[in-house]
């Protein structure tokens, strides 16, 4: 046993070398595999942006295409029967159309754009770079998640073009709507390919959530300890645990799904009867789906939010020239956000019949939550404090994140109150909720992250006035869209209703509604142009003179301003400090490669 | 990119009697475990088809067969996978994540539970249809009445 | 363990190496593994959710109490202890391969990683013949106020309770189909007749012949379970294939030398953990179904 133990020096020191050779007799690459099957971290990144943008068009327009319908159920618009034919009869939105719409909305964001687009990118892009590692530790499996999830977007962007449509039970799909073809035709064959779509996006998940966790712990530089890691890191770390223990929960839920549809099984069916008939399933338990459902959902919102908790903490430290307030505080908070998002799934759930009892200590986990969620706001807080901040684009989507998650966050404590959520399951007031805190929070600190580190991705800079227009619209917009949906929930606005008008009482929502519909529009179209300015940017942007245009401490702008495959040309770099010495003994920064001088002072 | 031997650095050099020996010790412990299970097993069965199965008594028996389960769980990994010759911190990484199932198996049992109660309650044909009727020992075969011979028939 | 490391005064976690001392493809296998113990927990899980929300719940030694060969004798679990030898047997003749590997002992490796395969392919055969017979038996029944002879499958479960002796049980011999009184009369043995003998007799002959037989004729038990045993023991099945087929592999790279070449035989190693945790799922199978 204990001669198990026999430690030899070459362990991960001699990996840089064998990369630097690798490096060196890889020139041959073609066209396909520098671009296409590339098993460079850095392409594959831009792979999962790109695809995340195009999802993110889609999934937006979806809103804009529902929102058109709840701001004016009166009107006719004729373009829509040109583009969708009989699912928009006469100009008029179908109801079976709105519930796809609506379906795939949620679907697409959540997890094509805030998951792979979000983690996959950064994760990829930055964990490498920022621990000092040539590549990720098996490019093989990284480069296989990406097309497994680009399988996931195929099967799914198919689901949307046959005659039954895509899947339309809401992106929970729960049973026993989601489970019955002969429910509704959003349940055919559409919610099929959902839920191959979904089997395929978990794989890319799990592989490249194993590859981030490895190469995180494994890979790291010489002197890169686990403390001297950039907050990004930590968090992309985070996001890879939640995603491993959690994705195959939801794989479970959904094989056991498919099951039920084409087997005849019951695991969620029981005592149903459709058009007058009663079907022989019996004994299964609908509960039971949304359990294994929110077991995933309910960290999903933390795969969403940490990689932008984390590329925040990174971005307001830089430009507010001060190391992050509360490191320590700040991993801890991330570390109990971890363990908490796995215990507390159940408040999803408190009106489906849940033991009132279980609901308490799931009333009780989920308030724990706005502990670490305050102590990071605070820290954030202060960090920016009497900072010497440059207002960057992506400094600004910084703040704005930080901002959102407060407003967003605290509608969250009433949520996770069982007594209150009887009250307000299922109204506005919980899409406001989570579009703010989960949705525009995290797409923040995802455009924070593509403005901080464009010049790293592509070596040109993104053009700073489009970049202030898109904030701003986008900040205000935000708020004009969702502040007043919350006051529709509270007056009790149930949502995915296709049409209020029954309720004389909504009717003083109308010309709100019209308001949110076209504030939606501009900020759909903004966003537009900050895609724009990204392409654009691609190829005309300022180009990158400076290895590092922001005067950060962090190893990736150590790297040449646009690193090839291998990403150092020589060694590479030794670490010596941790990620956060700014404003540091009279110097504004100090890289994490320089060793620590005699008589520096302490941190 | 493959990576070349020189990042292994774990070799076991347990020589090979020790080895052979501490292999045989659990493959041996393995099978009495297993065949205590087993005779558990057939307690539980032949409780069962006593004529007043005692609910408490059968849950002691299962309750047994988890803990020896559990006992079984740990030598496989920890001989047959080498997690116990693994460096503690790395025993952790796999061992902490799975506590997480205390409270994803609870949770998810006293909802079912609950659930069984709340259609016990709400629901009069489910709990007559499927309650346990106690009166017999509920392995006790029936023996059909001899049929009377009814007006009408044949 | 953790003593010998402290007294090399090893800093694991500065960088620069593996903080576990243990190569990446590996550390990747472990979490792998760890994340389907989720899905397979998730399973078993659910499972018990179902099973909680029920009043009554099959025994399982009155459903698994068949042996190949042995026709209609009551022996419970014996079935079953034999593929959880198999398996057990399997692992144990892989550890002894990764072992090999180590030593970089080509021949042994070879030797034990086929004994692997044979005892996964046993396995397999095991569960091929369970299920086969579960889907196809007949067990009395008494379903919509007749006795019917169904097997196990996902939509109908013939295990549940005793039906007692009374007038339901009477009437519901006399709604039977003849065919069904014929073979219960010829499982009972409460008549000499062949089976197209008795088909050609009056079918209240035949239920007077049942009315000293000791019938068990049981209700409808709770769908889900065969659901879940058809589920569970199929993807656990399905890991035991792709487990062979991984060994299959590396049956054959290890014999076309290509470990001999790298110079090391981690890949048993981890295909070896594949297989363990193979082996590990099935300890928790087992228990789940067939011992509580």
């Amino acid at each position: 046993m204990s001669d198990a133990l026999h430690i030899q020096p070459e362990v991960g020191t001699s990996h840089g070398a064998h990369h630097d050779e690798h490096h060196v007799h890889h020139h041959k690459e073609t066209f396909i595999t520098k671009y296409i099957f590339s098993q460079d971290h850095k392409t594959i990144g831009k792979q999962f942006l790109i695809t995340g943008i195009i999802w993110a068009i889609i999934g937006g327009l979806f809103s804009v295409l529902f929102r058109l319908q709840l701001g004016f159920p009166d009107q006719t618009f004729p373009i829509l029967e040109t583009f969708f034919g009989k699912w928009a009869e006469g100009g008029r939105i179908k109801p079976e159309f709105y519930y796809a719409l609506v379906t795939m909305h949620g679907t697409v964001l959540v997890f094509f754009v805030l998951t792979a687009g979000l983690s996959g990118t950064f994760a990829n892009l930055l964990i490498p770079l920022q621990v000092g590692a040539r590549d990720m530790a098996s490019p093989l499996m990284n480069m296989l998640s990406y097309w497994f999830f680009f399988m996931a977007s195929v099967v799914m962007i198919a689901s949307m073009f046959i005659q039954t449509g895509p899947a339309a039970g809401g992106w929970t799909v729960y049973p026993p709507l989601s489970a019955l073809g002969e429910a509704s035709i959003g349940s055919k064959a559409g919610m099929d390919m959902w839920i191959i779509a979904m089997a395929l996006f978990v794989v890319s998940q799990l592989l490249a959530g194993l590859n981030y966790v490895s190469t995180i712990l494994n890979m790291r530089t010489k002197g890169m300890s686990m403390t001297r890691l950039p907050l990004t890191v930590w968090a992309l770390f985070f996001t890879a645990v939640l995603g491993i223990l959690s994705f195959p929960v939801l794989l479970s839920g959904l094989i056991l799904l498919l099951f039920d549809r084409n087997l005849g099984t019951s695991f969620y069916l029981s005592d149903i009867y459709i058009g007058g008939q009663a079907l022989p399933n019996e004994g299964g338990s609908a509960i039971l789906f949304q359990h294994l459902f929110w077991f995933l959902g309910h960290p999903e919102v933390y795969i969403i939010l940490l990689p932008a908790m984390g590329m925040v903490s990174e971005v307001l430290s830089v430009n507010s020239r001060k190391p992050i307030f509360g490191y320590m505080a700040m991993l801890g908070s991330m570390f109990a956000i971890c363990i908490l998002a796995f215990l507390v799934w159940a408040h999803h759930m408190f009106v489906t019949g849940l033991n009132p009892f279980l609901g308490s200590v799931f009333v009780l986990l989920t308030l724990l939550i706005a502990v670490p969620s305050a102590i990071k706001v605070f820290n954030w807080l202060t960090t920016l404090w009497r900072g010497n901040i440059r207002f960057t684009p992506a400094a600004l989507f910084g703040i704005g994140f930080v901002s959102l998650f407060i407003s967003g966050g605290l509608t969250g404590i009433f949520l996770g109150n069982s007594t209150i959520d009887i009250h307000l399951h299922d109204t506005m007031f919980v899409v406001a909720h989570f579009h703010i805190v989960m949705g525009v929070a995290s797409f923040f600190g995802m455009f924070a992250g593509v403005y901080h580190w464009f010049p790293k991705m592509y070596g040109r800079y993104m053009n700073n006035t489009l970049g202030y227009i898109h904030f701003w619209v986008t900040m205000i917009g935000a708020y004009l869209i969702f502040w007043p949906i919350h006051y529709q929930g509270l007056a009790g606005m149930p949502r995915r209703y296709l049409d209020k008008s029954v309720w004389v009482n909504f009717s003083q929502f109308h010309e709100l509604d019209k308001m949110i519909t076209v504030v939606s529009i501009i900020v759909f179209a903004v966003q537009l142009m900050f895609v724009f300015n990204f392409f654009y940017s691609i190829f005309k942007g300022r180009k990158v003179t400076t290895q590092n245009p922001w005067g950060a401490t962090t190893l990736e702008w150590t790297t040449p301003i646009n690193p090839g495959h291998g990403n150092w040309t020589g060694e590479i770099p030794e670490v010596h400090r941790w990620a956060y010495d700014y404003g540091k003994d009279g110097r504004e920064f100090i890289p994490q490669t320089e060793p620590v001088g005699a008589n520096e002072s302490k941190h | 990119m493959e990576h070349t031997s020189s990042e292994i650095t774990f070799h076991h050099h347990t020589d090979d009697e020790t080895f052979k020996k501490k292999v045989k010790k659990t493959t041996i412990l393995l099978s009495i475990i297993t065949i205590i299970e087993l005779l558990i097993g057939l307690v539980i069965y032949n409780i069962h088809k006593g004529e007043n199965p005692s609910a408490y008594l059968v849950l002691a028996f299962k309750g047994m067969v988890c803990i020896l389960t559990i006992a079984k769980a740990y030598y496989i990994v920890a001989v047959f996978m080498h997690l116990g010759d693994e460096i503690r911190n790395f025993i952790m990484t796999i061992v902490v994540p799975l506590m997480l199932f205390i409270w994803f198996i609870a949770a998810f049992l006293i909802d079912g539970n609950s659930y069984k109660n709340l259609r016990n309650d709400y629901d009069k044909h489910f709990k007559e249809t499927t309650s346990p009727r106690p009166h017999h020992g509920h392995e006790a075969p029936a023996k059909p009445e001899a049929p009377k011979p009814e007006p009408g028939k044949q | 363990m953790a003593t010998t490391v402290s007294t090399h005064q090893t800093k694991w976690w500065s960088g620069g190496k593996s903080p576990f001392n243990v190569e990446y493809g590996k550390v990747m296998m472990w979490y792998f593994l760890m994340s389907d113990a989720f899905t397979f927990g998730a399973f078993l899980i659910s499972y018990g959710t179902i099973r909680f929300s029920q009043n009554f719940w099959p025994d399982p030694n009155v459903v698994f109490n068949a042996f190949p060969g042995a026709g209609h004798a009551n022996l419970p679990l014996a079935f079953v202890s034999v593929m959880t030898f198999i398996l057990i047997i399997s692992s144990v003749t892989m550890v002894l391969a990764v072992h090999a590997g180590h030593k970089g002992d080509k021949a042994s490796v070879a030797k034990w990683l086929a004994w692997t395969i044979v005892g996964g392919i046993a396995f397999l055969g095991c569960q091929a013949w369970e299920w086969h017979h579960l889907i196809t038996g007949e067990h009395a029944t008494l379903i919509d106020g007749q006795i019917q002879m169904v097997g196990q499958t996902t939509t109908i479960n013939p295990w549940g309770q005793l039906v007692a002796a009374g007038p339901e049980l009477t009437a519901a011999l006399n709604n039977s189909d003849q065919h069904v009184l014929a073979s219960l009369v010829h499982e009972h043995h409460a008549s000499q007749l062949g089976h197209a003998e008795l088909m050609k007799l009056p079918k209240q002959d035949l239920v007077n012949m049942l009315s000293n037989a000791e019938l068990h004729i049981r209700e409808k038990g709770p769908v889900a379970f065969g659901g879940y045993f058809y589920g569970i023991t199929g993807f656990h099945g399905f890991h035991v294939f792709s487990g062979v087929i991984i060994n299959i592999v590396m049956l054959i790279m290890t014999q076309k030398n290509v470990f001999e070449r790298r110079g090391h035989y981690l890949m048993i190693e981890k295909a070896g953990l594949y297989w363990h945790f193979v082996d590990l799922v099935w300890v928790f199978v087992f228990l789940c179904f067939y011992l509580i």
